[in-house]
Parts: structure tokens; C-alpha cells; sequence
């Protein structure tokens, strides 16, 4: 177990330095595909892939006996849920979901601890999942549905997947949180002392308070869906008319605190995409940043789990979008630091102002005995993408590189850098997308999409997608004006 | 001053004790049978801290401790030994009849071979003596009880009663006749009284206790969470034990309480990430669920 405490809070903070020795993040998503290739489901949810490809050794027997197995493995009571996911072990599946992407930096042991964890969650008897639904829902699934299954096809971080048909006709997926997780992992997340003591060790020059504070108030606002489902039926609104973005809807009066409802899409998944041609991964990935940053800097809203099991590909650069459970709201004066940095260095080529915007937001200790071009050599991997107007095909090794530049503790810059509360769940973009686009080996002229996004630019399309995106842009609320005037 | 080896390794070695322990397709329920309490109290998260408990008591009977202190041997292996008390818990309560049997018959021979002075109080003992064996037997079972109690998922006070019933089987097999054998609460709590007089802190038990509550070699994170199970084993001590080691009574808040729990938790975790943990685990519970059925 040597470790875990450190890598657990890193996990959280984003600040595994201590841990986190060489990340292979390309090896990680290697492991995920072959995992889904195993899946059968067709809906991606998180941990999609749990009651299938990495499940315990007992539900790997085959057919009808796995399925047996399963069932009578099944969660029936409250009090089972409480036996397996109490004190500590929500919250500890939950940090475990939030460090999939970078898990290769984990010690084996600790990553196995936490793979093996989220093994020993089994789904919920179809009896305890039908009495949340009617709990939540006012009457058994068979008379809130038209068609219920009772089987889940996936399992979520804190509940789990079904499939249904609604009154009106609609096929929607239907969300149910395991009975009494909320309760539990918010009393665990309450008291703090241990938590706490973890973190000392692990991030002593962090604002340990403020990062406990950080991971709660995300977690807990995952574990209430009604939040899930304002975010998404916002970005499936916003998205509307796209023409490569969607966003499936939220079946409002079939939603609540613990259930939620939406349309049932399918498509292919991430890894099957590996065997399609280059030019439509191209496109994929292009959505996929289109996607990432239109969120950030027009909805000033950013989903903090890019996990390959959330995207659905449809060819033609087409993607749905799903789970929206951990989504970082900004206001345009958080966000605009942002902006500026990326203007400073990459437009302007400004060293000077690119340091003086880094350390107006926090990034940077103010007075550090380093010299601009220092600070802006250490950072520039992170902006690789964008720093010319060229195409750029985005290699496993760029992701790799961006992690380890992100947990280096050597340089002499790290040692005053900082991670303001506000951006803790930003820095999944870096460990997130790029690792996505890496595995893709996605192409495109990256600089220029950003331009074209860029609230101070706004530049005319660069792309066929963008072209595409016209009538839709015509149609959208004006942006931030704040945000439009970064200088 | 012996020499002590360091206990790296606790948590992989005792968790691969106890997976080989539970047996994948039995040919019998064994001595209790998964509808019993014995069953349902096992992998409470509070076990690590009632197995502390239990030796911090076991060892303040000075003929008890001489037995062990002299003959044992596990200072040079302190983790196996755990280890290996470990999987004689798993074997005795979820093995077949047959090979709870063959562990017992084990530890009596065994036994038959520990004999001596104590040093402390120059009276004989040996291992076998269904006196010094029951009170092993007895401090094991209020410290999982108790220890639940405070730390994990108290039991009903019938279940309590049944436990300690049920239980009078694990004495006999060591060589204990039941008729001397505590059947029920009231029963234990009395026996636990009486033994009283005989017992101290001899020079032996404050030194082994001395390591065990500050074991070196623990990989960093279970020494931090071996400081919550010190703390907890000390504080569900009896007043009259922790007078006689001189443990002042730590003051347990909630909040306390609370941060103790969670790292019992976390270590809980970390068990069942061993491998084979999880399985032994499922074989348990669908054997249960399968006797609810029935």
C-alpha cells in the first residue's frame, strides 16, 4: 500500500509530484481499449466496462453462470451499499474514477488497490433499483415506463445504468444512484481530520483546505443529479443545431435528486475508433477540442472527467457527449487570466506579460528569482499546440510529456508554481484531451480552430467544420464581453 | 534485548492467509455454518483493532505471555505469526469440519511442547493448560465484540450472546472442555473478573507490547494508520489493562472516533486489493446468502 495516502490526495490535486515518477498515459488508454472491446453494452458510462472487462475473478465465468454470479452477488439492501461503498470506500472509488486517465503514474499497488475497489462494487438487485426508481419516481418502473429492463447495462461511479421506454415512446437511459452513497460519502466528505492529515504530507505548499474544499464541493455536487442534469440539458441547449456536437437531452419530469433520465443514444466507442481511418479520427479530435473549448469559454463551463467511456463517435466527425456530473462553472473574470496567458505567449509572444498574467491569477509566486524566459520555457509544452499557425498531430508522447512536465517537482520553477482552487479541475484538460488526441494521433491546425474559439479573435472558420458551424454560431447569445476584450 | 525483525509485508501476508483460508468448493459448512453469528462478524472493519486489543490482554496474564515469550520464536518473524493466527481464525471459522480439525490438532502438539518457568513469577505453565487457553480464548472474543462496539457495526445483544454460544466450539478445539467455557455474556464478563488477580504486566509483555504498538518496518502508510488502530486498541482497553501496561485513557471525540474509522476503512481498502481477498470475500457472502435462502 506504500503510497496511497500521497496518491490518493494527487489524485485530487493534481499535484502527485511526490508520487508521480514517469507517466504513461499512452499505455493506460492502451489497457482501456482492449477493455472495451470486451463491452457489449452500447451506452459509455463511466466504469462502463466494470461488470464486464475487468470484473472480479468470479464474474468471469462464462455466459449464463457469470450472470447468476452477478445477481446473486447483487447489492439487495441499503445495508449493502453501506458495506461496500461506507467509510471511505465511495469516496476512495470516487478519486479512483478521477485518476483513471493518469494511473500509469500511481503506484502498482495503489492502482490495483484502486481497480480492485471499484471490482468489488456489484450492481443493484433489480428489486433495490426498482425501489429507488420508485422512491424517486412516485411508482415501480413498469408503470413510470412503458418498458423497463431490469438487467443494468452499465454501471455509474455511484449508481448505475438501465435501459427504458417512456410513456411517449422515447428509448432514454436511466441513471439510478445506489441508496444512502449520497448520505455516506457526504458524511465522509463532512470529516475532514484524515483527509486532511493525507494532504499535509502530500502537497505541504498547497492550500490544503482549499483543495479538501475543492474535491467536496465537487463530489457532492455529482452526487446530487439534479445538478447533472441542469448542466447537461444547458450544453445540449447551447449545442442545439450543431453540427458535429451533440448533447442528448434531459427527460426532466423523469429526473430527480437520484434518478436521472435522458435520450438513449448510441454509437461507437473510443476504442473503437482506433480502427477507423485517420481522417475521420481527425475530425473526431477536432470536435473534440471544438467541443472542450467552446464549453469553457462561451458556457464558461468545463466537464472535469474526459474519460474515454463519455464520448459516442458517429463518423463525419459527429460526437455525443455524455455525463456531465463533474462540471467546473467559471465566471468570464476567472476564465480571462486564461485567455490572457494564451494571448501573451502564444500571440504576442510576450514572456514579460505572459509571467505578470501568470502570477495575477495565482499560477506563480509573485517575485520569483527566475527570469521570464524561464517561466515561459517551463510552460510552453503546455501550449505546444497553439503556439504557430501549422498542423500539429498530437503523439502519445506530447500527452506523456505534458503529465510529466505537470508532476515535475525538479525544475526550478515548480518549486513556485501553484495551483489556484478555481483551476484544480482545469488541469484535467491537460491530462484529459490531450491524452485523448494523443491516442488518436489526431492532426489538425490546431492554433487556428483555437483562434477561430478564442472570445478575442473569433476568427472566420479555418476548417470545413468550422464552415459548418456558421448558421449555428449565427444563432447562439452573444459571448462574455469580458472575454472578448482579453488583452 | 531481543532482536525483532520489521514487520514489512503485514497487510500482503495476512490477507494472502486468509484467502487461502476460505475454501473456493467445501465439502461441508464447517463448525459454524454461514447462517452463524461467527460468520457474520468476520471482516468487520474494526478486526484490526480487536486483534491488538485481544493481545494487549492475552499478554497480561504472565504465564500466558512466558508461554509465548519463551517459545514462540516470533521475533524473527513477526508477521508470519500474525499471519499465521490469522489464517487459523479463517480455517477454524469458514474451512471444512475436517480441516479446522487438522489446524487444531496442529496447534495442540504444538502446544504439548511449550512448557517452562516463567521468569516473572516463577510458577510453571505450559501451553496445554486449559486455564491459560481459555483465557486466550476469552480475551479474543470480548475484543471483537467490544471492539465492533466502538469502532465498526455493534451487534444486537442476542447476537453478542450467540457469538460468544457458538464460539465455546473454538475453545474445545484447542483443548478447553466446554463446561469451563463462557456461553453468554453475563457468563464472560464474570470470568473476565475473576481472572483479575492473576494477572500483570511482567517485563516480557511490556516489551513485546512495546513493539507491537510501534512495529518498525511498516511501509509508511500503515504506520500512519497503525497510529489510529494503536489509539483505538487502547482506548477499548479495560481501565484495570490499561492501568496495569500505565497507558494513560486517550479521550476519544467524535470527531476522533470519526478519523479512525475512516482510516479502518481505507485499510479495509487496501486488504481487499490484495489478491484473492475479494474472492474469498464473494465466496462468503453467495455461501450466506445461499443459507438465507434455503
Amino acid at each position: 500500500m506504500r503510497g496511497l495516502w500521497r496518491a490518493l490526495l494527487a489524485l485530487v490535486a493534481g499535484t502527485a509530484a511526490t508520487v508521480v515518477g514517469l507517466v504513461l498515459v499512452r499505455r493506460r488508454i492502451g489497457r482501456l481499449r482492449f477493455e472495451r472491446g470486451l463491452a457489449a453494452a452500447q451506452l459509455a458510462v463511466r466504469g462502463g466496462l466494470r461488470y464486464a472487462g475487468s470484473a472480479p475473478r468470479l464474474f468471469a465465468a462464462a455466459g449464463e453462470s457469470r450472470e447468476r454470479l452477478r445477481n446473486d452477488l447483487a447489492m439487495q439492501t441499503a445495508d449493502d451499499v453501506t458495506a461496500t461503498l461506507g467509510t471511505m470506500k465511495g469516496v476512495m472509488v470516487k478519486l479512483g474514477q478521477m485518476a483513471s486517465y493518469v494511473d500509469d503514474g500511481l503506484a502498482p499497488s495503489v492502482r490495483r488497490t484502486l481497480g480492485r475497489l471499484q471490482d468489488s462494487v456489484p450492481p443493484m438487485s433489480p428489486e433495490l433499483a426498482a425501489g429507488m426508481i420508485e422512491a424517486e419516481l412516485g411508482g415501480p418502473p413498469d408503470r413510470i415506463f412503458e418498458r423497463w429492463d431490469p438487467e443494468p447495462i452499465a454501471a455509474a461511479s455511484i449508481g448505475q445504468v438501465h435501459r427504458a421506454i417512456t410513456a411517449d415512446g422515447l428509448a432514454v437511459a436511466v441513471k439510478v444512484q445506489y441508496p444512502g452513497i449520497a448520505e455516506m460519502m457526504a458524511a465522509d466528505l463532512d470529516n475532514v481530520s484524515l483527509l486532511r492529515r493525507m494532504l499535509r504530507v502530500t502537497a505541504p505548499s498547497q492550500d490544503v483546505d482549499g483543495l479538501i474544499d475543492e474535491l467536496r464541493e465537487r463530489v457532492l455536487e455529482e452526487l446530487d443529479y439534479r445538478k447533472e442534469a441542469v448542466n447537461q440539458q444547458r450544453l445540449h441547449g447551447y449545442f442545439a443545431g450543431h453540427p458535429t456536437i451533440s448533447v442528448p437531452a434531459i427527460v426532466a419530469e423523469l429526473s430527480t435528486r437520484r434518478v436521472v433520465t435522458s435520450e438513449l443514444v448510441t454509437g461507437a466507442r473510443f476504442a473503437d475508433i482506433a480502427s477507423w481511418s485517420q481522417a475521420e479520427r481527425d475530425l473526431a479530435g477536432e470536435t473534440l477540442y471544438r467541443f472542450v473549448f467552446r464549453s469553457l469559454y462561451e458556457v464558461h463551463a468545463f466537464n472535469g472527467d474526459p474519460h474515454p467511456g463519455n464520448y459516442l463517435f458517429h463518423g463525419g466527425g459527429k460526437v455525443t457527449f455524455l455525463d456531465f456530473g463533474m462540471v467546473k462553472h467559471f465566471t468570464p473574470i476567472d476564465l480571462l487570466p486564461l485567455m490572457q496567458m494564451a494571448r501573451n505567449l502564444c500571440v504576442d509572444d510576450d514572456p514579460g506579460r505572459f509571467r505578470a498574467s501568470l502570477e495575477e491569477a495565482g499560477f506563480l509566486v509573485p517575485g520569483a528569482p527566475l527570469s521570464d524566459a524561464e517561466v515561459a520555457d517551463h510552460l510552453a509544452v503546455f501550449y505546444q499546440l497553439i503556439r504557430r499557425s501549422e498542423s500539429v498531430t498530437v503523439t502519445s508522447d506530447y500527452a506523456s510529456a505534458v503529465v510529466r512536465r505537470f508532476f515535475d517537482v525538479r525544475s526550478p520553477v515548480a518549486q513556485y508554481a501553484r495551483i489556484p482552487r478555481s483551476y484544480v479541475i482545469l488541469q484535467r484538460i491537460n491530462l484529459g484531451l490531450f491524452a485523448l488526441l494523443g491516442e488518436m494521433k489526431a492532426t489538425a491546425n490546431w492554433r487556428a480552430i483555437a483562434e477561430e474559439i478564442w472570445p478575442f479573435m473569433q476568427a472566420p472558420p479555418s476548417t470545413p467544420m468550422g464552415r459548418d458551424e456558421l448558421p449555428w454560431l449565427a444563432s447562439r447569445p452573444a459571448l462574455a464581453a469580458e472575454l472578448t476584450q482579453a488583452q | 534485548m531481543n532482536e525483532y525483525a520489521d514487520a514489512a509485508g503485514l497487510v500482503a501476508r495476512s490477507a494472502a492467509a486468509y484467502a487461502e483460508s476460505i475454501p473456493a468448493e467445501p465439502a461441508d459448512d464447517g463448525l459454524f455454518g454461514p447462517a452463524s453469528v461467527a460468520w457474520r462478524m468476520s471482516g468487520d472493519l474494526s478486526s484490526p483493532v480487536a486483534g491488538l486489543r485481544a493481545l494487549l490482554i492475552q499478554a497480561l496474564h504472565p504465564l500466558a505471555m512466558a508461554g509465548v515469550d519463551q517459545h514462540s520464536g516470533w521475533r524473527a518473524d513477526p508477521v508470519g505469526r500474525l499471519a499465521a493466527t490469522s489464517a487459523y481464525l479463517a480455517t477454524i471459522t469458514f474451512g471444512e469440519r475436517g480441516a479446522a480439525e487438522r489446524a487444531a490438532s496442529r496447534v495442540r502438539r504444538i502446544h504439548q511442547r511449550v512448557t517452562g518457568v516463567d521468569p516473572f513469577t516463577g510458577g510453571d505453565y505450559a501451553a496445554s493448560d486449559p486455564q491459560l487457553l481459555l483465557w486466550v480464548h476469552a480475551a479474543l472474543i470480548d475484543s471483537n465484540i467490544v471492539a465492533r462496539e466502538l469502532f465498526g457495526t455493534p451487534l444486537q445483544d442476542a447476537d453478542a450472546d450467540s457469538y460468544i454460544e457458538e464460539m465455546v466450539v473454538a475453545a474445545e478445539l484447542v483443548g478447553v472442555p466446554a463446561v469451563m467455557v463462557p456461553a453468554s455474556r453475563a457468563s464472560l464478563a464474570q470470568y473476565l473478573d475473576a481472572a483479575r488477580p492473576q494477572l500483570a504486566c511482567s517485563p516480557a509483555a511490556r516489551e513485546s507490547m512495546g513493539y507491537l504498538l510501534d512495529p518498525p518496518g511498516l511501509d509508511e502508510d500503515l504506520a500512519d494508520i497503525w497510529q489510529d488502530i494503536r489509539e483505538a486498541a487502547i482506548v477499548s482497553l479495560p481501565e484495570w489493562a490499561r492501568e496495569l501496561y500505565g497507558y494513560r485513557a486517550p479521550v476519544l471525540t467524535p470527531a476522533r472516533r470519526n478519523e479512525i474509522r475512516q482510516a479502518l476503512g481505507v485499510l479495509d481498502a487496501v486488504f481487499l486489493g490484495e489478491p484473492g481477498v475479494l474472492e474469498a470475500r464473494q465466496r462468503i457472502i453467495l455461501r450466506m446468502r445461499a443459507a438465507v435462502r434455503a
